[in-house]
C-alpha cells in the first residue's frame, strides 16, 4: 500500500470516527479559541471596490507541501498554543477557488490531531467567508458534508441588488455578483441557519444601509453584522447621511417588530460610554493572537499584515513554515494596549466604547513603521452610529414598556456578534 | 526633553554602543555642517557629544569643538577624551571612563581580565555587540560571569575602592529608569547634516532620518521613545538597561518593545546587582538612602504582562 493509499483509507478511518462522534463533539470554546488562517489564494473572481486586499493576484495559490509544513509546524506547537479549542480559518482572495486544496489540508488536520492526540482534536472548527459563488458546486458541497458540525461558513451579500452591484462585481467584465450570490442564499440557510452576513459598508454604500438590512431579514438572514471600513474613504457629510440612515433603519425595525428576531449589530447596547483607563485598557483587535500563513509558507500576525493587504508599508513577517515562529516580533502585539496606541482625544472620548480599529490599518496608515498608532478615520462615522444606536434602544424600551414586554425581551433578545473584520 | 546633541564628527567616527561602524573611507563632517550643529545645540540648550574618528581633527574643527561646552568620545589611544572606546577585548588603562565594546564570548573568556581592569580605570562600560544572539546556555554563562564579576567588585569595596561596572554598580545607584534616550532626552547628527535617534540608525540607514540643520527636527511618534508609552519597559525595575531602541526596532520591529533577550539579560544583571548590594551591605553601611531591590520571580516582564493591570 503505497503512502496516498494509506492517506486515503486513514481518511475515511477519521471521518468515521467523526461521523459516529456527531452529538458527542468535544467542549467547544469561541473564547478560547486559537485562530489559524490559510490564505490559500489571492484570486477571487470579484474585485470589490472597497477590498481592503490591494494586491490580489492569481499566483500566489498555496501548495500542498507549504500547507503540510504549515499543519506539521503548528501542531507541533502544542506547548505554545495552549487555547482550548481552534478555528482553522481558510481565506482568499475567494477560499473556495481552492476548495480540493482545502480539503485535503482539512483531511490531514484531522488525522494528524488524532494521531497525535492533540487537545484540539473534535474541539476545532474550519471557518470560510466566502462571496458564494460557487457555494453549490459539487465539490463545496461534498466538503460540507463531511465536516458536517465543525464548519462555519458565512456568505457575503451586501443587501440589496443595488448595494451589492455598486460594490461587489466581477473582475473580468465589472458586472454585478448579486443574482449569482443570492440563488445559493436559501441552500446556505437550510445547511446554516444560524450564521448571519457580513455587510461592509463604505461611504458610497450609505443611501442604501436601510433598504439593505432589511432586505437581508427578508432573505431570511437573521443575523446581519455590519461595519464600516476603517480606511479613510470618508467624505464630509458622511456621518450625518450615515447617521439619517440608521435611524430611518432603528424605526423600521421597531415599527416593524423586526427586533424580536434579528438582529442587526449596528445597535448594540455596550457601545457610545466612556472607557476606564485601567480596567478598559486591552487592545480591541486579536492581532498576534491569532496566526495567517501565505503561499510562501511566511507567518503574519494577522492577514491584514501580508503584502497583499498593505497599500504603502512593508508585510509584517513574523516567521515561516521552516523556522518557526519569532516570538521576539509577537511582543509588540502581545503588549499592546488601548491607551498605548491612542491619542488624548480617544482616551478621553466620552463614546469611546464599541469604537473599532484594524491593527493592520493603523499600522498602513500610520506616519512611522509601528502598530502603535491608531487611525482615526472612522470617528465621525462611529459618534454618528452611537447617536442613532442610543435612539434605537431609546426607542425600542419605551415601545417595549408600555406594552408590557420589556422584561420578556430582556430574557430572550437575540445576541449579536460585534464583527469588525 | 531633548538634552543630548551627540555629534559624529567624521564617517568613520567610532561606535560606542550595540552598532557596528564599518565605513572604512574617512569623511569628515563639512565644516560649516559642524558649525550649524553646534550653533543648534546652543539655540536648543543641550549638551553636545562629539564621536571622534582615529584620527587627529584639523585645526578649524578643533576651534569649533571648542567652542561650546561639549564632551570627547574618542577610540582608545587618543588624547584629550572624556570617554574612550574599546573594540573588542584588550586590557586598558585609563583614567577616564572606558567602554568595551565585545561580544558575550569575549566577555565569558576574560572576564578575569576584566575584573583585574576594574582597578585601572575609574568606570567601566561592557557593552556587549550581540545581545541579540544571546541563547538559553548563554543566559546561564552570563550569570555565573556577573557573579564571578561581583565577587571581584565586593572585594574592592571592601579595600576601600569604589569601582564603577555599567553591569553591576548602576543598578545599585539608581532609584528610577536610566536608559539610553535615544530619540526622547538625545538624537544625533550625522555628517550628511541630518538628524537621527541615534549613530545606529544613521549607519543602518541613511534614509531613515528624522529631520535636518535647514528644516529642524521632525520625529514622527516621538511619544513612542518615552518609557511611558513602552508597555514592557514602564513595568520593569531593571533600571540600568540601556533599553536600546534600535536593538527593539532589529528585533521586535517596534522602537518601544525590547527583545527577550535584552529583557533576560538586563534582569541577570538586576539580579547579579542585588545580590552585590546585600553582600557588600554585610561589610557596613553602604547607600543607605537606597532600598534593597527586591527578590523577583522572572527575568522577563513579558512574561508576567497577565498581572500589569
Amino acid at each position: 500500500m503505497n503512502s496516498h493509499e494509506l492517506l486515503l483509507l486513514y481518511n475515511s478511518f477519521v471521518h468515521l470516527i467523526m461521523s459516529g462522534l456527531k452529538g458527542l463533539q468535544g467542549e467547544w470554546h469561541e473564547e478560547a479559541s486559537k485562530n489559524i488562517t490559510f490564505i490559500v489564494t489571492k484570486d477571487c473572481q470579484l474585485a470589490c471596490k472597497y477590498c481592503y486586499l490591494v494586491g490580489k493576484n492569481t499566483k500566489e495559490r498555496m501548495s500542498w507541501k507549504t500547507a503540510k509544513q504549515a499543519v506539521d509546524y503548528i501542531l507541533s506547537c502544542e506547548k505554545d498554543m495552549t487555547e482550548d479549542s481552534v478555528i482553522f480559518d481558510f481565506i482568499g482572495g475567494e477560499p473556495f477557488l481552492e476548495i480540493s486544496l482545502i480539503d485535503r489540508i482539512c483531511d490531514y488536520l484531522k488525522m494528524r490531531m488524532y494521531e497525535l492526540n492533540h487537545h484540539w482534536f473534535n474541539s476545532y472548527r474550519f471557518s470560510f467567508t466566502t462571496n458564494g459563488l460557487n457555494y453549490d458546486s459539487p465539490k463545496v458541497q461534498q466538503f460540507i458534508a463531511k465536516n458536517d458540525h465543525h464548519l462555519s461558513i458565512v456568505i457575503t451579500i451586501d443587501g440589496n441588488k443595488l448595494k451589492h452591484n455598486l460594490n461587489r462585481i466581477y473582475k473580468k467584465d465589472g458586472k454585478g455578483s448579486y443574482d449569482d450570490v443570492v440563488k445559493n442564499i436559501p441552500l446556505w440557510l437550510e445547511q446554516f441557519p444560524e450564521f448571519g452576513t457580513k455587510v461592509t459598508i463604505s461611504s458610497a454604500d450609505i443611501p442604501y444601509i436601510k433598504e439593505s438590512v432589511l432586505h437581508l431579514f427578508g432573505l431570511g438572514i437573521h443575523e446581519v453584522n455590519i461595519n464600516v471600513v476603517f480606511e479613510n474613504v470618508w467624505k464630509e457629510g458622511d456621518d450625518k447621511r450615515f447617521e439619517e440612515q440608521l435611524m430611518q433603519l432603528a424605526d423600521a425595525i421597531i415599527d416593524g417588530g423586526f427586533y424580536e428576531d434579528y438582529v442587526c449589530s449596528f445597535y448594540s447596547e455596550n457601545i457610545g460610554k466612556p472607557l476606564d483607563l485601567v480596567l478598559e485598557n486591552q487592545n480591541w483587535c486579536g492581532a498576534g493572537m491569532m496566526l495567517s500563513i501565505d503561499a510562501l509558507g511566511n507567518f503574519y500576525p494577522c492577514t491584514r499584515f501580508a503584502a497583499y493587504s498593505l497599500r504603502s508599508k512593508k508585510p509584517i513577517i513574523i516567521g515561516n513554515v521552516r523556522d518557526g515562529i519569532d516570538k521576539n516580533k509577537l511582543r509588540p502585539f502581545l503588549t499592546l494596549d488601548r491607551t498605548t496606541q491612542s491619542r488624548q482625544e480617544c482616551i478621553d472620548c466620552e463614546v469611546a466604547s464599541g469604537c473599532a480599529w484594524c491593527q493592520g490599518e493603523n499600522y498602513d496608515a500610520a506616519d512611522t513603521n509601528t502598530i502603535y498608532q491608531r487611525a482615526t478615520a472612522i470617528c465621525k462615522m462611529h459618534k454618528a452610529r452611537v447617536r442613532a444606536n442610543n435612539y434605537y434602544w431609546n426607542k425600542l424600551y419605551r415601545k417595549l414598556e408600555l406594552e408590557g414586554m420589556r422584561e420578556e425581551f430582556e430574557k430572550s433578545k437575540p445576541k449579536s456578534n460585534d464583527v469588525i473584520c | 526633553m531633548l538634552q543630548y546633541l551627540i555629534i559624529l564628527l567624521d564617517e568613520t567616527s567610532t561606535s560606542f554602543c550595540h552598532y557596528e561602524n564599518a565605513n572604512q573611507e574617512r569623511k569628515l563632517m563639512p565644516l560649516d555642517v559642524l558649525k550649524e550643529g553646534v550653533r543648534f545645540g546652543m539655540m536648543e540648550n543641550l549638551m553636545i557629544q562629539f564621536v571622534y574618528p582615529d584620527y587627529e581633527l584639523p585645526q578649524a574643527y578643533q576651534e569649533v569643538v571648542e567652542s561650546i561646552d561639549h564632551s570627547k568620545i574618542k577610540p582608545y589611544g587618543q588624547e584629550d577624551a572624556d570617554v574612550l572606546i574599546v573594540n573588542g577585548f584588550q586590557k586598558v588603562k585609563a583614567d577616564v571612563p572606558v567602554v568595551l565594546r565585545i561580544t558575550k564570548q569575549e566577555l565569558f573568556v576574560h572576564q578575569e581580565e576584566i575584573a583585574v581592569m576594574l582597578g585601572d580605570v575609574p568606570r567601566l562600560n561592557v557593552v556587549l555587540t550581540d545581545v541579540e544572539a544571546f541563547a538559553e546556555a548563554d543566559f546561564e554563562t552570563y550569570k555565573k560571569v556577573l557573579a564571578g564579576l561581583s565577587s571581584e567588585v565586593e572585594k574592592l569595596y571592601v579595600d576601600g575602592k569604589s569601582p564603577q561596572l555599567n553591569l553591576l554598580t548602576d543598578r545599585m545607584m539608581l532609584s528610577q529608569m536610566n536608559n539610553c534616550g535615544a530619540g526622547d532626552t538625545s538624537i544625533t547628527l550625522a555628517p550628511n547634516g541630518k538628524f537621527y535617534v541615534c549613530p545606529a540608525f544613521y549607519y543602518e540607514n541613511e534614509a531613515d532620518s528624522i529631520g535636518d540643520l535647514e528644516h529642524g527636527l521632525g520625529i514622527k511618534n516621538k511619544q513612542l521613545y518615552k518609557l511611558e508609552y513602552a508597555p514592557i519597559c514602564r513595568h520593569c525595575d531593571a533600571w540600568q538597561c540601556k533599553r536600546c531602541v534600535w536593538l527593539n526596532c532589529k528585533t521586535t520591529l517596534e522602537v518601544n518593545t525590547p527583545s527577550h533577550e535584552q529583557c533576560v539579560v538586563a534582569h541577570l544583571e538586576r539580579n547579579a546587582s542585588r545580590e552585590l548590594l546585600r553582600s557588600i551591605r554585610q561589610h557596613g553601611t553602604f547607600l543607605p538612602e537606597r532600598e534593597e531591590i527586591k527578590e523577583i520571580d522572572y527575568l522577563d516582564p513579558f512574561d508576567k504582562r497577565d498581572t500589569w493591570q
